[in-house]
């Protein structure tokens, strides 16, 4: 029981193999840190201390030597080096007469007995104040407070020292000492460091000038600083990489003296927490190599430290290294029994009781999930069933409920079709084993999992899972029909829709995570040394003496403002993803502001936390609601913003958006050819070596077919929709359905046989109406009134009405191209009318017809836009109007042209491309 | 050409040589050889014990042995010429001779740092070797006690060798003026291993061991670094029969036994008296779990050199398999006497208290012996048994883990781990260790029924699979025979009856191959008859049926089970009739 745990997490709960009763090693950088409270908090002294200039000044060591005790930055304790460095950013003019206390103090300490004398003069500060001559401002270190405990930590592990020990120690101190004569004279010829120096004159000029221009320069030199600190993860994972750097390719002076002492326990474990953070957020920003080369050192450091081979698996998952992944989780596993780490946060009995039991359901848990990662899904469904078994005979009821909504993760993964049955195994035997009874289709078993799983989440109060679990809840809620669980007996008479009510109120839900986080164990774990670790580093970015002449407060001078969110990084990236979800589900329901909104507030509150590919998603959301609504032009710009992101952003997806956005722009302007050459490469991507993916595929169908449509093909058009319809209907992708059904009405409509698209159109208007498709529902109203509108005048009545009917929704949400479509429909409606007449009310068609010339020539559609223009020439040849109609007629001819050109233009386009 | 006279000359020489440079356990080695040389006439063999060493029958079927293989005891056998390799001379210089004595008694009294002093600033061949070992030894000794002295909460930290670098630099320099002679370079070899330069710790070594081959201390040093028979391969050793010796205990190392023996009985023709090489024969045949041969090795051994320490936790592992509790007491008692802090002595008396099921006194002394050498393989396997005796699950995963990160190719770690998971229900997670397991030593029919038995059970159900390690368990040559019957079963369970006939059939024939009658017996009696009736066989099945008659099984449902057969196929009304007669006095018998 490590008595420092005190202040830290549950983490350090455990002491490790059989060094019991040792509370952490003595280091020589401990050793300087006792040396420097005793100068903090020197016994019975009043007031402010000898060197100290200012009671802000006394706090801001005080504030140093806290986040030095409980910083995770790295693994290793600092160089003698470092410590005076942060010294000379917390004191500027006294810096002297500590660095110089400092190291004779600490150079003094040659013999045994120096050291026992030592530690006497430190127990003094221990020693509470008589009460007698008790004063209001005698400094007095308590001991209980974060700084007592460590001394009192410092003076146990000293006094159980052996002789032996204290020999080792003494050697240490003298390498300690050593190291910095040596750093000293690589650090003349440091580039950085005659920068710094450079930059220090400048500001010394500064100086004179006037106040106005200081906070402004003082930007500067902020930005200027090792470490810009933006608070981003651009910025720490640069100093992962340099930390990881040093230990590679690291002089062979700083090797020679290094000592290579570990900090404290729990210090190591917050390293490998932020470690595990960057991994989840970005892999591609941690190289393989270079964290292994960091973990391995780690590990021979420290052999009876488990959870650095937890990390090593992390990195190997991370990085697609399945062999040396399962490799790692056994052996992580099998040395720590489950109980090291990680996986005693989950649930907070341990057994005291002399054997230990195992949590190996964990291993099993974990390695459920490592296969489905690797798309192994037969195998990890084999794995988490067993996880399942085992959690249910141990009791273990939270790693039951982690293990149901692993394998709902893996159900939603693999589909929930009935040709998924064949790939995950027969869910008869999971329904057995879940204790279902009774066999039910894989999607009636999803939800039941989800629920029960949720069920038993919330009464555990594992909030995370919790929220997790209602965001799952919410994606299956998008897009199933519920259907009742009993196959025989009286059925409840069912409505076959979904349900936005439920989605909503799911997502509603599972952003509470945001307030009630505390009541989960896992979230314990921040009370780490995040706020210390980043403390060190903005005052690595400060290490200047002329800051505090320039900045009125600590506040500013420590960016305090970028301190990091006190709400875990985990529960921020899932109340984002619900945000972000929430942005789909309104996609889907049909509201263009909605979706915009909710990608926008994912953008801006959660980027710090949010991992690359969410990031992306929440841009390509923001993007694709330009292209829509603003026009190509304006979305391309937004683009290359989000392509000029540092690492920060998935490739795949800004590239896969680059390529939609380009087929769109290629179908209206008519470059037929390179609609047709990205079209291709898009199906490339879909079925890449990595395996196929089901929605990206039928997206490039779809494109496909719109291609063809553009194209006149309407027979090769038409066989590639309904291939798609069939291999949609195949996997139960029944959202995907009312697409590809509305598709087939257009081709239909598009080839001349307009009745025969009429089937097609109600059939996706059905399917619209099942899903709450609102706005696609408008979409296939339209059709079908244009549809209407293709058999003949005398349906113009009908037509008419529908298109109102859709108006509302259609001017409400849709984008450039749906507006004009309806402006375009309504119009003709209004003319093939035989009972309107044009003379009477104009306006009522013009207005329309002009609004979608407007909309289409943003839009670049020539084709379309040709044809309201040729609507409104031909508006104004009734009403006699020559010139209006001449200048219609010009822009008619145009758009023509330009349609006729196109093509010429696109293989242009197409070789530049 | 090698004559015993030579070699005799040649270890003697060694044994001195070696000696004098504090090489202990190489001299000790050599000079055990020395006196395993058969003697011209067999009184003058120098044997303190007091047992006649030809006593034994062993040693005479051996004899008889290399006799047969090689009817002339002077030539070697065919194909093989031995290079002859002069002895070096030392050089003697009586100025620093007196120097060198005084370092050398330091040396003996293990006042390493002294020897090395007093050798300082010597230039001879010796002194450079002995002062250089001498300090070597010194930082050894600061490295042990530094481990226990640096042990921190979260493990051992790695303590090394603080003189590495100064006798590296100095041997380097040596090396490349060639002033350096073999010893130095056996000395350099092992540096540059501690230092991890493998490769180069590797081709020095060879060096060494090609200009002075009786450094037995250098072969081994060199079998350390020869993990893989490509390495071994690789190797470019003059034909000494020193390398014959190397080669043999490279091959028991590599799971190549039969190569091994085969080595091992060529140097008997020479060596005839070793009783090293009769201690590798017996771990040759422990590996090839011929335990009664290697027992009777062992037994002999012991009772011709009482006081001997090394393989005998070997034999204290057959005495276990064989469940000898008093010879393996005895045994026990006897290293106990003869030195206790020996990793060997308590391997066995940990074995000892194994046997009689005292499993925590087994892990106390398992754990001594690791506490005295960390890297004892054996010790952490066999205490992860132990732990599984004690049902303490996380303890002994934890003690086979160890073990596989001493030797990943332990396939007897891996199966111990899979038994774990095993034991414990998962059996999906087992599977991963078994496969491990599995592709270390795939002619291992255990292994394959433990893969086969993970696959078949409930959860996963995975029926190919398993029918697919039971094959493969077939064809290694399962000794317990349980894949036959569990191939036949499965089979049956699919509803391929043909198939399951097929492995019946060949189950039936094994065991009454092997005499041998039990549930299984009746199990397959029964399904054959049942079967050759279903095909119309109907001699066949009335030959099975009746058999199933004479079987000693469980004797009601036999006969209610033949009777009906027999009843069905109605062709010999006598034998029904006798049948039908004793089904009657057992369902009396029941009810």
């Amino acid at each position: 029981m490590s008595l420092f745990s005190l202040g830290g997490g549950p983490g350090s709960r455990e002491s490790g193999g059989g060094g019991g009763g040792v509370v952490f090693d003595l280091t020589p950088h401990k050793i300087a840190l006792c040396q420097l409270i005793h100068v903090f908090a020197p016994p019975a002294h009043h007031l402010l201390p000898f060197p100290f200039q200012s009671v802000s000044h006394h706090n801001r060591l005080g504030l140093l030597l806290f986040s030095l005790t409980r910083s995770c930055e790295d693994y290793l304790e600092p160089p003698l080096d470092e410590l005076l460095n942060q010294l000379e950013a917390i004191n500027g003019s006294t810096h002297n007469w500590f660095r110089d206390h400092l190291i004779t103090d600490l150079s003094s300490l040659t013999s045994a007995d120096d050291l026992f004398n030592f530690f006497d003069k430190i127990q003094s500060v221990l020693v509470a104040p008589d009460s007698v001559n008790m004063d209001g401002d005698q400094i007095f270190l308590d001991p209980s407070s974060h700084l007592g405990i460590f001394l009192r930590c410092c003076i146990l592990a000293f006094n159980s020292l052996s002789f032996e020990g204290i020999c080792h120690l003494l050697t240490k101190i003298g390498i300690y000492c050593n190291a910095i004569s040596a750093y000293e004279l690589v650090e003349e010829f440091n580039p950085d460091r005659v920068l710094l120096e450079t930059c220090m004159q400048m500001q010394e000029m500064q100086r004179e000038w006037t106040d106005e221009e200081a906070p402004m320069f003082a930007r500067y030199t902020n930005d200027f600083g090792p470490e810009t600190p933006t608070g981003g993860s651009s910025s720490s994972s640069f100093h992962m990489h340099s930390s990881a750097f040093n230990y590679h390719g690291g002089n062979n002076l700083r090797d020679e003296h290094n000592l290579d002492i570990l900090r404290s326990r729990w210090q190591i474990e917050g390293y490998l927490n932020e470690q595990a953070d960057l991994l989840e957020k970005n892999s591609s920003s941690v190289p393989l190599n270079s964290l292994n080369g960091v973990l391995s050192h780690i590990q021979k450091l420290a052999p009876n430290l488990h959870r650095v081979k937890y990390l090593q698996y992390l990195n190997a998952l991370s990085h697609d290294d399945f062999a040396s992944a399962a490799d790692s989780l056994h052996r992580y596993f099998d040395y720590s029994a489950g109980k090291d780490g990680l996986f005693n946060r989950m649930s907070p009995q341990v057994p005291q009781s002399g054997i230990i039991l195992g949590r190996y359901e964990a291993a099993l848990l974990c390695l459920g999930t490592l296969h489905s990662r690797f798309g192994h899904s037969k195998t990890a469904l084999d794995a988490l069933t067993e996880a399942v078994c085992f959690s249910q005979r141990n009791n273990d009821d939270a790693c039951l409920t982690y293990t149901l909504a692993a394998i709902c993760n893996l159900f939603f993964e693999t589909g929930t079709s009935r040709h998924s049955i064949g790939i995950i195994g027969s869910p008869h035997s999971l329904g057995t084993s879940t204790g279902m009874g009774t066999p039910c289709s894989t999607q009636q078993l999803l939800l039941v999992l989800l629920k029960r799983s949720l069920k038993r989440a919330d009464s555990l109060k594992l909030t995370s899972l919790s929220a997790h679990n209602r965001l799952t809840l919410a994606k299956f809620d998008l897009k199933h029909v519920k259907r009742p669980l009993v196959s025989f007996g009286p059925k409840a008479s069912t409505n076959l829709k979904t349900c936005p009510i439920d989605v909503c109120r799911e997502l509603r839900l599972s952003g509470r995570v945001l307030t009630d986080f505390g009541s989960d164990n896992i979230s314990l774990l921040n009370d780490s040394g995040t706020f210390s670790t980043s403390w060190l580093k903005n005052l690595a970015a400060v290490n200047n003496k002329n800051m505090w002449s320039i900045h009125r407060n600590d506040y500013d001078v420590f960016n305090w403002y970028l301190q990091p969110s006190p709400i875990p990084a985990s529960v921020l990236q899932l109340a984002g993803s619900s945000y972000l979800l929430r942005s789909t589900s309104w996609e889907h329901y049909g509201s263009a502001p909605l979706v915009r909104v909710n990608a926008l507030v994912y953008a801006t509150c959660f980027a710090d936390v949010a991992s690359s590919s969410e990031l992306s998603l929440a841009y390509v959301k923001l993007i694709q609601h330009l292209a829509v609504f603003k026009g190509h032009s304006e979305a391309f710009s937004a683009l290359k913003l989000a392509e000029e992101k540092p690492s920060s952003t998935s490739k795949f997806q800004i590239r896969l958006l680059r390529l939609q956005l380009l087929h769109d722009r290629a179908l209206h302007r008519g470059h037929l050819k390179l609609a047709q050459k990205l079209c291709d490469e898009f199906g490339d991507l879909a079925s890449s070596g990595n395996g196929v993916d089901m929605d990206l595929k039928t997206e490039a169908n779809l494109r496909q077919a719109r291609t063809l449509l553009a194209s006149n093909l309407f027979g090769q058009a038409e066989a590639v929709a309904s291939n798609l319809f069939c291999s949609c209907y195949k996997y139960n992708m029944q959202v995907e359905n009312a697409t590809v059904l509305l598709l087939l009405a257009e081709i239909q409509k598009k080839s001349g046989n307009a009745m025969l698209g009429l089937p097609y159109a109600l059939a996706s208007l059905s399917f619209c109406k099942a899903f709450n498709l609102d706005l696609l529902e408008a979409c296939a109203t339209l059709t079908i009134a244009e549809i209407w509108l293709a058999l003949g005048p005398g349906h113009a009545k009908r037509a008419s009405y529908l298109v109102h009917k859709s108006l509302p929704m259609i001017l409400g949400h849709g984008g450039l191209e749906l507006c004009a479509r309806a402006n375009i429909a309504l119009a003709k409606c209004y003319l093939s009318d035989p009972t309107f007449s044009i003379f009477t009310d104009p306006s009522c068609v013009l207005d329309p017809l002009c609004q979608a010339a407007e909309e289409l020539q943003i839009l670049e559609y020539h084709e379309m836009a040709a044809e309201a223009f040729y609507l409104i020439a031909m508006v104004y040849n009734h009403l006699g109007m020559v010139d209006e109609r001449e200048q219609a007629a010009v822009s008619f001819k145009n758009h023509l042209l330009s349609l006729e050109i196109a093509n010429e233009a696109a293989d242009e386009e197409l070789s530049s491309y | 050409m090698t004559s015993k006279e030579s070699c005799r000359n040649e270890l003697r020489h060694a044994v001195r040589q070696l000696s004098e440079r504090g090489l202990y356990s190489a001299s000790k080695w050599a000079a055990e050889l020395l006196v395993g040389i058969e003697p011209e006439t067999p009184s003058s063999r120098p044997r303190t014990s007091g047992v006649t060493p030809l006593s034994s029958t062993m040693r005479h079927r051996f004899r008889a042995i290399a006799a047969a293989e090689s009817p002339a005891t002077s030539t070697p056998p065919a194909g093989v010429s031995y290079v002859c390799t002069p002895i070096p001379a030392d050089d003697v210089d009586h100025d620093d001779y007196d120097s060198y004595l005084l370092a050398k008694s330091c040396f003996d009294c293990r006042e390493y740092r002294r020897a090395s002093h007093a050798l300082r600033g010597q230039t001879g061949k010796k002194a450079v070797f002995l002062r250089c070992y001498a300090l070597y030894m010194a930082g050894e000794k600061r490295k042990e006690e530094e481990t226990i002295e640096l042990e921190g909460p979260l493990g051992k930290s790695n303590s090394v060798n603080a003189e590495l670098v100064t006798i590296e630099r100095e041997l380097s320099s040596l090396h490349r003026n060639g002033s350096i002679d073999s010893f130095g370079l056996y000395l350099y070899g092992i540096v540059l291993r501690d230092k991890g330069c493998g490769s180069q710790a590797l081709s020095v070594l060879v060096e060494s061991v090609n200009s002075y081959p009786w450094n037995w201390s250098a072969w081994t040093e060199l079998l350390s670094l020869c993990t893989t028979l490509d390495t071994l391969e690789g190797l470019n050793l003059k034909n000494h029969w020193m390398k014959d010796f190397f080669l043999a205990s490279a091959f028991l190392e590599l799971k190549m036994y039969e190569e091994s023996l085969e080595t091992y009985k060529r140097l008997l023709t020479i060596f005839r008296l070793s009783d090293y090489i009769q201690a590798q024969v017996a771990t040759v045949h422990y590996n090839l779990r011929e335990l009664d041969e290697a027992e009777v090795i062992f037994e002999e051994l012991l009772r011709t050199d009482p006081y001997r320490m090394e393989s005998m936790d070997t034999y204290s592992n057959i005495l276990y398999a064989k469940e000898s509790f008093s010879t393996l007491s005895f045994l026990a008692h006897r290293v106990f006497l003869t030195d206790k802090y020996r990793p060997e002595s308590c391997c066995i008396i940990a074995n000892y208290y194994s046997l009689k099921g005292q499993h925590e006194k087994s892990v106390v002394y398992f754990r001594r012996a690791l506490k005295l050498n960390r890297k004892y393989l054996s010790a952490w396997t066999l205490m992860g048994h132990e732990y599984v005796e004690m049902k303490n699950t996380p303890a002994a995963i934890d003690a086979y883990r160890r073990a596989i990160e001493i030797n990943p190719r332990d396939y007897r770690a891996w199966y111990g781990l899979g038994q774990m998971y095993e034991m414990m229900g998962m059996m999906f997670y087992a599977l991963y260790y078994y496969s491990k397991s599995a592709a270390l030593q795939p002619n291992d029919a255990r292994l394959w029924n433990a893969m086969a038995h993970c696959y078949e059970s409930a959860p996963l159900g995975r029926i190919e699979e398993a029918i697919r390690c039971y094959k493969r368990s077939a064809d290694c040559n399962d000794a317990e025979g349980i894949a036959l019957h569990e191939l036949a079963r499965l089979y049956g369970e699919l509803g391929q009856a043909d198939q399951a006939a097929v492995y019946y059939k060949k189950d039936l024939d094994r065991m009454d191959a092997e005499e041998r009658q039990g549930p299984n017996y009746v199990e397959a009696l029964f399904f054959l008859a049942k079967y050759c009736k279903s095909v119309g066989r109907y001699e066949e099945a009335e030959h099975y049926a009746t058999r199933l008659l004479d079987s000693t099984g469980p004797v009601c449902p036999c006969l209610i089970i033949s009777c009906s057969i027999l009843n069905q196929i109605a062709r010999s009304s006598y034998i029904l009739m006798e049948l039908q007669i004793s089904c009657f006095h057992c369902f009396n018998k029941i009810s």
